[in-house]
């Protein structure tokens, strides 16, 4: 969504991609890559959580997480597993508050991951990648 | 020292200037670094200037012009660079604490080129961390601070391409090289009033440029009119083996194939109207309402010269999820060993410091589809492109942001043009359209398929024919 505060007077379609939620020409490469709106948090925001218990165990393993409203199980457990791979690797070099960003930022990568992967492809779809054989001197 | 007018002119007029040397090279450079050395750390617009270099380059400019070399309509001009180009002899640190000391031995070939066209380096331009590739949340993500807007120094120019849109717009610079994964020419150049060229993937060679995503990464010029950037086009572009995605030699498509050719060689405006243009009615999903005046009014100009016109949509699709996932997995493999080592603790932006974690995570399978959608997309936009030569919408909904603001809340809305239009690699050029009432510029963008460079080109030629907007300077 843009988020500016104006009043809307165009009446452009809206694609089916460009949801409330949608990309920024930033955020496309946020940890998340693809977090929307849902996913902005001001830093206030963010350090009230990180101080708090319930967002020390959103962003560790103690406790079970809340899950994403958004996605299905299946990919609620997909994504804790990356926030799992995560934390076992890097888990010592992140603060709490850094954790609950993780977190945050996986959940809504996850939901553009589940878009991609709710579009209908063709055995025969080949992606758009180019090799080009290297000859030697060439 | 030359007066500001002369500073403000642009590479077409300066260039005419500097060849029946009514200018000299030298003249004109140390006017620039002047103005540089005084705006420069105001607007934090530069990493680096390269004084030695650039006065070094500017006495053989004149001393070629004056014994009748003359090399073309680059001959003599000051540019900057953004510094994720490698230049020998000097620091290139991509933005980013963690390569503050780097150097490399080699000139990046873009540098080579403008070397050889007889342009002259006069500095490194700031830019945005890694270009933005680990992700940000504030203006604040580069080494060398916010890049101040001149339109309004409370404001940022937008990223990656930061400094080097500061630098054309307060004239520090004859014009500028910026690079593009998505947005990066495009919103820079909207935000500060100039124009912006976003060439084919594979046009200009990226050899010598840090890399972000090595299948989106593009690098263009940035200057004071779109004829400026065919000029600039010209002289940057061709086949070079040392990059990849290199586009096999072949006749280039937009006029002035050299940069030895004069200038007039580069326009591409006819006498008959030829282009047919769609206007985009699904780019944004909302205008704020001082770029919508100005848009509807750009409208009205673009129905002018255009043979047909008519509305477009964008397909839909998740294109911009895909492209995004594109990026974000190439970026965490460009940079693997920089988030392996922790070396990202030492970025700017609190966002950048966790972005490559967590682009660790996506898995191969998602990643070719991905890319199979790209795929898709490119057909669709080939079909699309069967009826128009040129696409065109505001280049962003909104003018600059406040230098303080979370972008994530300011300026953070979906994007599919910018998307679609760098997943397929698509050429696109940003020119000034007006200001705001918030006096802050506003970009008209056009679109076109791969090589339409000189479809862009002519759109944005016949804009700036018919509108005075490219004129316009900010007060600094």
């Amino acid at each position: 969504m843009m988020k500016t505060k104006t009043k809307t007077k165009t009446k452009m379609k809206e694609p089916e991609d460009s949801h409330p939620g949608g990309i920024s020409r930033r955020s496309f490469a946020r940890g998340a890559a693809l977090v929307g709106a849902a996913a902005a948090l001001l830093p206030a925001h963010l350090l009230a959580q990180a101080q708090s218990p319930a967002s020390t165990a959103a962003a560790g393993t103690e406790k079970p997480p809340e899950p994403s409203p958004k996605l299905s199980p299946a990919s609620q457990a997909e994504a804790e597993a990356k926030i799992q791979n995560i934390m076992r690797k890097y888990g010592s070099r992140l603060s709490d508050a850094e954790k609950v960003d993780v977190r945050k930022s996986v959940l809504s990568q996850q939901e553009s991951i589940d878009k991609l992967r709710a579009f209908p492809l063709e055995n025969w779809d080949e992606p758009a990648l180019v090799l080009r054989a290297v000859l030697q001197g060439k | 020292m030359l007066n500001d007018e002369t500073l403000y002119l642009t590479v077409e007029e300066l260039g005419e200037q500097l060849r029946t040397r009514k200018i000299s090279a030298v003249e004109l450079t140390e006017s620039y670094l002047a103005r540089s050395e005084r705006l420069g750390p105001r607007l934090h617009a530069y990493a680096t200037l390269t004084r030695e270099l650039a006065l070094k380059e500017a006495h053989a400019a004149e001393q070629e012009i004056a014994a009748g070399k003359y090399r073309g309509p680059l001959h003599g001009m000051p540019y900057a660079a953004k510094d994720l180009l490698a230049v020998r002899g000097y620091p290139t640190t991509w933005g980013a604490a963690p390569y503050a000391e780097q150097q490399f031995d080699y000139d990046a070939t873009v540098i080579q080129k403008l070397r050889h066209a007889g342009a002259i380096l006069i500095g490194k331009a700031a830019m945005i961390e890694l270009a933005g590739g680990m992700g940000y949340r504030f203006a604040s993500a580069s080494h060398t601070g916010a890049a101040r807007n001149p339109w309004n120094e409370a404001c940022w120019t937008c990223g990656s391409s930061s400094g080097s849109a500061a630098i054309v717009s307060s004239a520090m610079a004859a014009f500028a090289i910026g690079s593009e994964t998505w947005g990066s020419i495009v919103c820079p150049s909207a935000f500060t009033g100039i124009s912006g060229l976003r060439p084919t993937y594979g046009r200009v060679s990226r050899h010598g440029a840090m890399s972000l995503a090595y299948s989106m990464d593009k690098l263009g010029p940035m200057a004071r009119s779109a004829h400026d950037c065919g000029i600039i086009l010209a002289a940057i572009a061709g086949h070079d083996p040392l990059d990849p995605a290199s586009l096999p030699a072949q006749p280039t498509i937009f006029n002035s194939s050299s940069a030895h050719a004069p200038a007039q060689a580069s326009r591409v405006r006819t006498a008959k109207k030829t282009l047919r243009v769609g206007w985009l009615t699904n780019a944004w999903k909302d205008l704020s309402p001082g770029v919508e005046k100005r848009i509807q009014e750009a409208q009205k100009v673009v129905r002018g010269f255009a043979a047909n016109f008519a509305e477009a949509t964008l397909p839909e699709g998740p294109w911009e999820a895909a492209a995004g996932l594109v990026i974000s997995a190439e970026c965490a493999s460009a940079f693997d060993k920089l988030i392996e080592s922790g070396g990202v603790a030492k970025l700017a932006d609190p966002e950048g410091r966790l972005g490559g974690y967590i682009n660790q995570q996506i898995a191969a399978t998602d990643l070719v589809r991905a890319n199979r959608l790209r795929r898709v997309l490119q057909h669709k936009m080939a079909e699309l492109f069967g009826q128009f030569d040129v696409l065109a919408t505001a280049s962003l909904p909104v003018t600059a942001s406040k230098l303080e603001a979370n972008l994530d809340d300011e300026l953070s809305f979906p994007d599919p043009l910018g998307g679609i239009g760098n997943f397929c690699g698509l050429p696109a050029i940003s020119v000034p359209c007006g200001l705001a009432d918030d006096q802050l510029p506003v970009g008209l963008q056009f679109v076109a398929p791969p090589l339409g460079e000189t479809a862009v080109l002519q759109a944005a030629q016949e804009f700036q024919h018919t509108t005075r907007w490219h004129k316009l300077r900010p007060n600094v």
